[in-house]
Protein backbone atom coordinates (compact mmCIF):
# COMPACT_ATOMS: atom_id res chain seq x y z
CA UNK A 1 0.00 0.00 0.00
CA UNK A 2 1.53 3.27 -1.10
CA UNK A 3 -0.66 6.12 0.07
CA UNK A 4 -0.28 9.72 -1.09
CA UNK A 5 1.22 10.61 2.26
CA UNK A 6 3.73 7.76 2.08
CA UNK A 7 4.76 8.77 -1.44
CA UNK A 8 5.18 12.36 -0.33
CA UNK A 9 7.32 11.34 2.63
CA UNK A 10 9.52 9.27 0.32
CA UNK A 11 9.78 12.34 -1.91
CA UNK A 12 10.73 14.60 1.04
CA UNK A 13 13.22 12.06 2.45
CA UNK A 14 14.72 11.55 -1.00
CA UNK A 15 14.16 7.81 -0.93
CA UNK A 16 11.94 7.55 -4.03
CA UNK A 17 13.10 6.66 -7.53
CA UNK A 18 13.77 9.28 -10.22
CA UNK A 19 10.60 8.33 -12.09
CA UNK A 20 8.51 8.62 -8.97
CA UNK A 21 10.10 11.95 -8.14
CA UNK A 22 9.23 13.36 -11.57
CA UNK A 23 5.66 12.11 -11.22
CA UNK A 24 5.31 13.74 -7.80
CA UNK A 25 6.86 16.96 -9.12
CA UNK A 26 4.12 17.10 -11.74
CA UNK A 27 1.39 16.30 -9.25
CA UNK A 28 2.56 19.04 -6.89
CA UNK A 29 2.57 21.48 -9.77
CA UNK A 30 -0.84 20.55 -11.16
CA UNK A 31 -2.91 19.32 -8.20
CA UNK A 32 -3.72 21.93 -5.55
CA UNK A 33 -4.77 19.36 -2.94
CA UNK A 34 -1.58 17.41 -3.50
CA UNK A 35 0.48 20.62 -3.21
CA UNK A 36 -1.26 21.54 0.04
CA UNK A 37 -0.52 18.14 1.53
CA UNK A 38 3.08 18.36 0.39
CA UNK A 39 3.54 21.79 1.99
CA UNK A 40 2.00 20.55 5.22
CA UNK A 41 4.33 17.56 5.39
CA UNK A 42 7.36 19.59 4.35
CA UNK A 43 6.62 22.10 7.09
CA UNK A 44 6.28 19.29 9.62
CA UNK A 45 9.56 17.81 8.41
CA UNK A 46 11.34 21.15 8.76
CA UNK A 47 10.06 21.57 12.29
CA UNK A 48 11.41 18.14 13.16
CA UNK A 49 14.79 19.06 11.67
CA UNK A 50 14.90 22.24 13.77
CA UNK A 51 13.96 20.40 16.97
CA UNK A 52 16.32 21.10 19.85
CA UNK A 53 18.10 18.41 21.80
CA UNK A 54 17.80 17.89 25.53
CA UNK A 55 20.66 19.14 27.66
CA UNK A 56 22.13 16.90 30.38
CA UNK A 57 23.27 18.35 33.70
CA UNK A 58 26.36 20.56 33.86
CA UNK A 59 28.62 17.96 35.38
CA UNK A 60 27.64 15.17 33.02
CA UNK A 61 31.07 14.67 31.42
CA UNK A 62 32.72 14.79 34.82
CA UNK A 63 30.33 12.15 36.15
CA UNK A 64 31.05 9.88 33.20
CA UNK A 65 34.80 10.20 33.67
CA UNK A 66 34.38 9.64 37.39
CA UNK A 67 32.37 6.51 36.64
CA UNK A 68 35.15 5.26 34.41
CA UNK A 69 37.75 5.91 37.09
CA UNK A 70 35.62 4.33 39.79
CA UNK A 71 35.12 1.16 37.81
CA UNK A 72 38.76 0.97 36.83
CA UNK A 73 37.47 0.73 33.33
CA UNK A 74 40.84 0.62 31.68
CA UNK A 75 39.95 -2.06 29.18
CA UNK A 76 40.98 -0.02 26.14
CA UNK A 77 44.51 0.18 27.56
CA UNK A 78 44.50 -3.50 28.39
CA UNK A 79 43.11 -4.34 24.99
CA UNK A 80 45.78 -2.11 23.50
CA UNK A 81 48.50 -4.55 24.58
CA UNK A 82 49.78 -6.37 21.55
CA UNK A 83 48.32 -9.86 21.68
CA UNK A 84 51.17 -11.15 19.52
CA UNK A 85 53.54 -10.61 22.46
CA UNK A 86 51.34 -12.79 24.66
CA UNK A 87 51.16 -15.42 21.92
CA UNK A 88 54.95 -15.26 21.48
CA UNK A 89 55.55 -15.78 25.22
CA UNK A 90 53.09 -18.69 25.27
CA UNK A 91 54.69 -20.22 22.18
CA UNK A 92 58.15 -19.80 23.65
CA UNK A 93 57.23 -21.75 26.76
CA UNK A 94 55.53 -24.52 24.79
CA UNK A 95 58.55 -24.92 22.47
CA UNK A 96 61.00 -24.81 25.39
CA UNK A 97 59.10 -27.42 27.40
CA UNK A 98 58.77 -29.66 24.33
CA UNK A 99 62.49 -29.39 23.59
CA UNK A 100 63.37 -30.14 27.22
CA UNK A 101 61.16 -33.25 27.23
CA UNK A 102 62.67 -34.47 23.94
CA UNK A 103 66.18 -33.81 25.21
CA UNK A 104 65.44 -35.60 28.46
CA UNK A 105 64.11 -38.71 26.73
CA UNK A 106 66.92 -38.68 24.23
CA UNK A 107 69.58 -38.48 26.95
CA UNK A 108 68.20 -41.42 29.00
CA UNK A 109 69.89 -44.66 27.81
CA UNK A 110 67.55 -47.66 28.07
CA UNK A 111 69.19 -50.98 27.11
CA UNK A 112 67.28 -53.59 25.11
CA UNK A 113 68.37 -56.40 27.49
CA UNK A 114 66.60 -54.85 30.45
CA UNK A 115 63.36 -54.51 28.58
CA UNK A 116 63.34 -58.09 27.28
CA UNK A 117 62.93 -59.55 30.81
CA UNK A 118 59.42 -60.50 32.09
CA UNK A 119 57.24 -57.57 33.10
CA UNK A 120 57.24 -58.43 36.83
CA UNK A 121 61.02 -58.16 36.90
CA UNK A 122 60.91 -54.83 35.20
CA UNK A 123 58.83 -53.11 37.86
CA UNK A 124 62.09 -51.93 39.37
CA UNK A 125 63.90 -49.25 37.47
CA UNK A 126 66.06 -50.78 34.75
CA UNK A 127 69.66 -51.11 35.80
CA UNK A 128 70.81 -49.43 32.65
CA UNK A 129 68.95 -46.27 33.53
CA UNK A 130 71.55 -43.57 33.87
CA UNK A 131 70.49 -40.35 35.60
CA UNK A 132 73.98 -38.86 35.63
CA UNK A 133 73.35 -37.12 32.33
CA UNK A 134 70.21 -35.51 33.70
CA UNK A 135 72.06 -34.47 36.90
CA UNK A 136 74.78 -32.91 34.81
CA UNK A 137 72.14 -31.24 32.74
CA UNK A 138 70.58 -29.67 35.86
CA UNK A 139 73.96 -28.71 37.27
CA UNK A 140 75.69 -27.34 34.27
CA UNK A 141 73.49 -27.08 31.16
CA UNK A 142 73.89 -23.75 29.41
CA UNK A 143 70.39 -24.03 27.91
CA UNK A 144 68.81 -24.35 31.34
CA UNK A 145 70.78 -21.40 32.72
CA UNK A 146 69.71 -19.28 29.75
CA UNK A 147 66.13 -20.43 30.30
CA UNK A 148 66.19 -19.39 33.96
CA UNK A 149 67.79 -16.03 33.19
CA UNK A 150 65.12 -15.40 30.56
CA UNK A 151 62.41 -16.27 33.08
CA UNK A 152 63.83 -13.81 35.59
CA UNK A 153 64.04 -11.05 32.97
CA UNK A 154 60.48 -11.78 31.84
CA UNK A 155 59.22 -11.69 35.42
CA UNK A 156 60.93 -8.33 35.99
CA UNK A 157 59.52 -6.97 32.74
CA UNK A 158 55.95 -8.03 33.58
CA UNK A 159 56.23 -6.69 37.13
CA UNK A 160 57.45 -3.37 35.76
CA UNK A 161 54.56 -3.25 33.27
CA UNK A 162 52.08 -4.03 36.05
CA UNK A 163 53.37 -1.23 38.28
CA UNK A 164 53.42 1.23 35.36
CA UNK A 165 49.75 0.49 34.64
CA UNK A 166 48.87 0.83 38.31
CA UNK A 167 50.67 4.18 38.49
CA UNK A 168 48.91 5.41 35.34
CA UNK A 169 45.50 4.45 36.66
CA UNK A 170 46.21 6.36 39.89
CA UNK A 171 47.23 9.46 37.91
CA UNK A 172 44.05 9.25 35.86
CA UNK B 1 42.50 22.41 18.69
CA UNK B 2 40.85 19.34 20.25
CA UNK B 3 37.43 20.20 18.85
CA UNK B 4 38.77 19.97 15.30
CA UNK B 5 39.82 16.38 15.79
CA UNK B 6 37.60 13.72 14.26
CA UNK B 7 35.89 11.06 16.36
CA UNK B 8 38.40 8.49 15.08
CA UNK B 9 41.36 10.69 16.15
CA UNK B 10 39.87 11.04 19.61
CA UNK B 11 39.28 7.29 19.82
CA UNK B 12 42.87 6.56 18.87
CA UNK B 13 44.12 9.02 21.47
CA UNK B 14 41.87 7.41 24.09
CA UNK B 15 43.18 3.96 23.22
CA UNK B 16 46.69 5.32 23.60
CA UNK B 17 45.81 6.23 27.18
CA UNK B 18 44.68 9.86 26.85
CA UNK B 19 41.46 10.03 28.84
CA UNK B 20 41.02 13.74 28.15
CA UNK B 21 40.36 12.75 24.53
CA UNK B 22 37.51 10.55 25.69
CA UNK B 23 36.10 13.42 27.75
CA UNK B 24 36.03 15.45 24.49
CA UNK B 25 34.21 12.61 22.78
CA UNK B 26 31.64 12.53 25.59
CA UNK B 27 31.13 16.31 25.35
CA UNK B 28 30.62 16.00 21.61
CA UNK B 29 27.91 13.33 21.82
CA UNK B 30 26.37 13.81 25.26
CA UNK B 31 23.42 15.94 24.18
CA UNK B 32 22.27 13.47 21.61
CA UNK B 33 22.85 10.40 23.79
CA UNK B 34 20.95 12.09 26.60
CA UNK B 35 18.10 13.05 24.27
CA UNK B 36 17.89 9.49 23.03
CA UNK B 37 17.92 8.18 26.61
CA UNK B 38 15.08 10.59 27.43
CA UNK B 39 12.99 8.90 24.73
CA UNK B 40 13.09 5.72 26.78
CA UNK B 41 13.12 6.77 30.39
CA UNK B 42 10.80 9.82 30.50
CA UNK B 43 12.70 11.13 33.52
CA UNK B 44 15.88 13.21 33.51
CA UNK B 45 17.47 11.25 36.36
CA UNK B 46 17.00 7.91 34.65
CA UNK B 47 18.07 9.34 31.31
CA UNK B 48 21.31 10.64 32.84
CA UNK B 49 21.92 7.23 34.38
CA UNK B 50 21.35 5.52 31.02
CA UNK B 51 23.52 8.04 29.16
CA UNK B 52 26.37 7.69 31.67
CA UNK B 53 26.14 3.93 31.51
CA UNK B 54 26.32 4.09 27.71
CA UNK B 55 29.49 6.18 27.70
CA UNK B 56 31.14 3.89 30.25
CA UNK B 57 30.17 0.82 28.20
CA UNK B 58 31.45 2.50 25.04
CA UNK B 59 34.75 3.26 26.79
CA UNK B 60 35.12 -0.34 27.88
CA UNK B 61 34.50 -1.63 24.36
CA UNK B 62 36.34 1.13 22.52
CA UNK B 63 39.13 -1.21 21.43
CA UNK B 64 36.56 -3.43 19.71
CA UNK B 65 35.13 -0.56 17.63
CA UNK B 66 35.88 -1.59 14.04
CA UNK B 67 35.78 1.93 12.52
CA UNK B 68 33.83 0.56 9.56
CA UNK B 69 30.76 2.52 10.57
CA UNK B 70 30.46 5.98 12.09
CA UNK B 71 31.29 6.19 15.80
CA UNK B 72 27.89 7.81 16.36
CA UNK B 73 26.09 4.83 14.79
CA UNK B 74 28.06 2.44 17.00
CA UNK B 75 27.38 4.59 20.07
CA UNK B 76 23.65 4.82 19.31
CA UNK B 77 23.43 1.03 19.07
CA UNK B 78 24.88 0.92 22.61
CA UNK B 79 22.32 3.52 23.74
CA UNK B 80 19.50 1.50 22.20
CA UNK B 81 20.48 -1.79 23.84
CA UNK B 82 21.31 -0.14 27.18
CA UNK B 83 18.01 1.72 27.23
CA UNK B 84 16.07 -1.43 26.33
CA UNK B 85 17.80 -3.32 29.14
CA UNK B 86 17.05 -0.45 31.48
CA UNK B 87 13.38 -0.55 30.52
CA UNK B 88 13.25 -4.29 31.09
CA UNK B 89 14.90 -3.91 34.49
CA UNK B 90 12.58 -1.15 35.53
CA UNK B 91 9.63 -3.12 34.16
CA UNK B 92 8.23 -0.02 32.62
CA UNK B 93 5.09 -0.73 30.70
CA UNK B 94 5.74 0.85 27.33
CA UNK B 95 2.01 1.33 26.82
CA UNK B 96 1.68 3.17 30.10
CA UNK B 97 1.57 6.48 28.26
CA UNK B 98 -1.82 5.42 26.93
CA UNK B 99 -3.12 4.76 30.44
CA UNK B 100 -6.17 6.60 31.54
CA UNK B 101 -4.27 8.41 34.28
CA UNK B 102 -1.66 9.67 31.88
CA UNK B 103 -4.32 10.96 29.58
CA UNK B 104 -5.90 12.79 32.45
CA UNK B 105 -2.53 14.37 33.19
CA UNK B 106 -2.03 15.31 29.56
CA UNK B 107 -5.55 16.65 29.25
CA UNK B 108 -5.03 18.79 32.32
CA UNK B 109 -1.70 19.93 31.04
CA UNK B 110 -3.13 20.83 27.64
CA UNK B 111 -6.17 22.53 29.03
CA UNK B 112 -3.93 24.73 31.12
CA UNK B 113 -2.24 26.07 28.04
CA UNK B 114 -3.74 29.24 26.83
CA UNK B 115 -2.80 31.01 23.64
CA UNK B 116 -0.15 33.11 25.31
CA UNK B 117 1.59 30.07 26.68
CA UNK B 118 1.42 28.39 23.32
CA UNK B 119 3.20 31.36 21.83
CA UNK B 120 5.86 31.58 24.47
CA UNK B 121 6.67 27.89 24.55
CA UNK B 122 8.81 26.86 21.65
CA UNK B 123 7.66 24.54 18.91
CA UNK B 124 10.53 22.33 19.89
CA UNK B 125 9.05 21.93 23.34
CA UNK B 126 5.76 20.62 21.99
CA UNK B 127 7.46 18.35 19.52
CA UNK B 128 9.67 16.91 22.24
CA UNK B 129 6.65 16.51 24.48
CA UNK B 130 4.72 14.65 21.79
CA UNK B 131 7.72 12.48 20.92
CA UNK B 132 7.97 11.65 24.61
CA UNK B 133 4.45 10.22 24.41
CA UNK B 134 5.30 7.86 21.57
CA UNK B 135 6.41 4.28 22.06
CA UNK B 136 10.19 4.07 22.60
CA UNK B 137 10.80 2.50 19.19
CA UNK B 138 8.91 5.24 17.34
CA UNK B 139 10.56 7.97 19.39
CA UNK B 140 14.01 6.47 18.82
CA UNK B 141 13.63 6.23 15.06
CA UNK B 142 12.39 9.83 14.78
CA UNK B 143 15.19 11.05 17.05
CA UNK B 144 17.88 9.13 15.19
CA UNK B 145 16.60 10.31 11.81
CA UNK B 146 16.18 13.99 12.61
CA UNK B 147 18.60 14.70 15.45
CA UNK B 148 21.21 12.03 14.95
CA UNK B 149 21.40 12.73 11.22
CA UNK B 150 21.53 9.01 10.58
CA UNK B 151 20.54 7.43 7.28
CA UNK B 152 17.91 4.68 7.20
CA UNK B 153 20.72 2.11 6.82
CA UNK B 154 22.60 3.52 9.83
CA UNK B 155 19.45 3.55 11.94
CA UNK B 156 18.93 -0.05 10.88
CA UNK B 157 22.43 -0.90 12.14
CA UNK B 158 21.83 0.88 15.44
CA UNK B 159 18.50 -0.76 16.22
CA UNK B 160 19.10 -4.08 14.49
CA UNK B 161 16.51 -3.75 11.72
CA UNK B 162 16.48 -3.74 7.93
CA UNK B 163 16.57 -0.30 6.28
CA UNK B 164 13.17 -0.95 4.68
CA UNK B 165 11.64 -1.82 8.05
CA UNK B 166 13.08 1.41 9.45
CA UNK B 167 11.53 3.32 6.53
CA UNK B 168 8.08 1.89 7.23
CA UNK B 169 8.48 2.45 10.97
CA UNK B 170 9.58 6.05 10.38
CA UNK B 171 6.52 6.71 8.26
CA UNK B 172 4.21 5.27 10.93
CA UNK B 173 6.06 7.06 13.73
CA UNK B 174 5.60 10.42 11.98
CA UNK B 175 1.90 9.71 11.56
CA UNK B 176 1.55 8.85 15.24
CA UNK B 177 3.52 11.94 16.18
CA UNK B 178 1.14 14.12 14.19
CA UNK B 179 -1.80 12.47 15.92
CA UNK B 180 -0.25 13.11 19.34
CA UNK B 181 0.38 16.74 18.46
CA UNK B 182 -3.17 17.17 17.24
CA UNK B 183 -4.45 15.59 20.43
CA UNK B 184 -2.20 17.67 22.70
CA UNK B 185 -2.68 20.98 20.97
CA UNK B 186 -6.11 20.47 19.47
CA UNK B 187 -6.77 23.31 17.02
CA UNK B 188 -3.42 24.96 17.50
CA UNK B 189 -1.53 22.26 15.70
CA UNK B 190 -2.02 23.78 12.25
CA UNK B 191 -0.60 27.09 13.39
CA UNK B 192 2.24 25.50 15.28
CA UNK B 193 3.45 23.17 12.57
Amino acid sequence: MNTIEERLWNYIDGTCSDEERKAIDMLIEQDAAYRLKFEELLNFDQQLVKMEMEEPSMGFTYKVMEGIRAEHALQPLKAGINKNIIKFIGGFFIVTITLLVIYLFASVPVSHANLSKPLTDNIKLPQGLDFSGFKNYLNGSVILKVFFVFDVILALFLTDAYFRRKKLSKQV
Amino acid sequence: MQSKLSDIDLIEQTLAGNQAAYADLVKRHQRFVFTLAMRFSKSREDAEEIAQDCFIKAYRSLASFQKQSKFSTWLYSIVYTTAMTFLRKKRVDTDSIDDENTYIQLENHSSGLNNDMAETKSRSYYLNQAIGQLLPDDATIITLFYMGEQSLEEIGQAVGMEANTVKVKLFRARQRLKEKLEKNLKGEVKELI
